[in-house]
């Protein structure tokens, strides 16, 4: 049955109407605050510029008996340089990544007047890393509804402190690896947001839930064999991580034991609110890479900060 | 000074034909979702100048094309994996037709989808079109009958009166 174009748009916008943007004076008030921050932060950055500047020509310049004052530090205009002016539309703001400016980064006790805590609402695609180059197998990664984690003795990792959470998988290839050849292992990559303050009790209650699994049965009434779980000391990821492997014994396609041990590497990484976990899931057998998924795991984090900005 | 209640009139009677817009050119719900409302951000910073635009809407899309200009040009590398794996899940199950659309929208270029988008959606004439671009009445005719045939193309089920429309002549 042929259909016509002006129909499959109507499709098209009905699907549209059937989703809700939001409340107009909820945008106008996020947009206030984005704007407020904004400006505070380059009035913030200016300060410590000229603050640098005072304490630098003071350690290089010989001591006089009376340091002149700073001038007095310049502000930054919070409005932003309109162009809509004008008969044609033009928007003064390049087009550049679209979205937030708010950052998700956790306090530090001790430190000086404690940032106000902003927890973004949304995962944008940009929040997920892209593979290097050497790694791609030009396979895209797909976003589906698949688990973050894997199971460890039933312990349930609560999910009511979850505000939103984006799982995708990627398949990658190791450097070595000639094009044209199979990938030689996937992750299901997550990213999830969470209320703030408490994305460290998820990555506290995951280190008790691989602890207090050692060792599990594997999942399916029909799989024999079982998992053991162990953390391994980590660190230098995002403001902390979480790693850990799950071993058993190696089964090829067919089901049967190949007498090697299949090793699979999960990591999770907090950064502020957000926590991104890559649970390394192989390819027809293979087992991680340590130096793989590490390299991954930094791209995951950077990734993330950069979003958080 | 800024009018917060014309700007919540102006979001309101706006938000719905712009989210098709953005749904259009952009090919992925939630990303058009974030696109718009950084649009509507970025039109209540300047509402004070631009309530007084003539024609606040264009200038919305404007942003919301240079904004989903910005997205794809960053996601090209991935575009031709994409063909392959398929749209990633909306929250809800869409409108299989609308999947088709904008399955085969992806493989479309930027600029063709918009015109498109802009004559579907809008039922723009391709004068009004080519203003709004800025671009020359033949540039969106071109753009228009090539998006279509690569539209027919990867939609085996589209008329092919559709193609033969006065409407781009």
């Amino acid at each position: 049955m042929s259909r016509e174009l002006s129909e499959l748009y109507r499709s098209l916008a009905a699907d549209a109407d059937a989703r809700d943007l939001g409340l107009p004076d909820v945008l106008r008030h996020q947009a206030d605050r984005r704007a407020r921050l904004r400006a505070a932060g380059g009035t913030l950055a200016v300060g410590l510029v000229v603050v640098g500047v005072v304490i630098g020509s003071q350690v290089v310049a010989p001591p006089s008996a009376s340091v002149p004052a700073p001038a007095a530090t310049p502000t930054l205009s919070a409005s932003p340089s309109p162009s809509a002016t004008g008969g044609s539309p033009s928007p003064s703001v390049p087009p550049t990544t679209p979205g937030r400016t708010q950052s998700a980064t956790a306090t530090s006790p001790g430190t000086g007047a404690p940032q106000p805590p902003r927890t973004p609402t949304r995962i944008p695609d940009r929040a997920f890393f892209t593979l290097a180059p050497s790694n791609d197998k030009g396979i895209a990664p797909v976003f589906q509804d698949v688990a973050a984690l894997p199971g460890l003795c039933g312990a349930r990792i609560p999910s009511e402190a979850v505000v939103h959470r984006r799982t995708r998988v990627l398949i990658y290839k190791l450097p070595q690896t000639p094009k044209g050849y199979v990938p030689d292992g996937s992750y299901a990559h997550s990213i999830t947001i969470y209320r703030a303050g408490r994305a460290d009790d998820v990555l506290r209650e995951l280190r008790q839930a691989v602890r207090d699994c050692p060792v599990q049965k594997l999942p399916g009434d029909d799989t024999p064999g079982e998992s053991r779980q162990r953390l391994i000391p980590d660190s230098g990821f995002g403001d902390e991580s979480v790693l850990f492997e799950m071993r058993r014994a190696g089964q090829d396609v067919n089901g049967d034991p190949t007498g090697m041990e299949d090793v699979r590497l999960i990591r999770a990484i907090r950064v502020g609110d957000v926590v991104t976990i890559l649970w390394e899931q192989g390819w027809e057998g293979t087992s991680s890479q340590r130096a793989q998924v590490d390299a991954d795991s930094r791209r995951a984090a950077a990734a993330i900060k950069v979003w958080l900005g | 000074m800024r009018d917060g209640q014309s700007f919540d009139d102006f979001y309101r009677s706006t938000t719905r034909r712009m989210m098709r817009y953005g749904y259009a050119v952009v090919g992925d719900y939630n990303e058009a979702q974030d696109l718009v409302q950084e649009a509507y951000a970025r039109a209540w910073r300047q509402w004070g100048r631009l309530s007084a635009h003539p024609a606040p809407e264009a200038w919305l899309r404007l942003v919301v094309s240079r904004l989903a200009t910005d997205r794809w040009r960053r996601l090209r590398g991935l575009r031709g994996a994409l063909r392959l794996a398929g749209a990633p899940p909306s929250v809800s199950p869409p409108n299989e037709d609308s999947v088709l659309l904008v399955q085969a929208l992806r493989q479309v270029p930027a600029t063709h989808r918009r015109a498109l988008a802009l004559h579907y959606l809008f039922d723009m004439p391709v004068e009004e079109i080519a203003v709004e671009i800025g671009v020359p009445v033949g540039t969106v005719k071109s753009w228009l009958s090539r998006g279509r045939a690569r539209l027919a193309a990867l939609l085996p089920d589209l008329a092919v009166v559709e193609l033969e429309a006065t409407d781009v002549a």
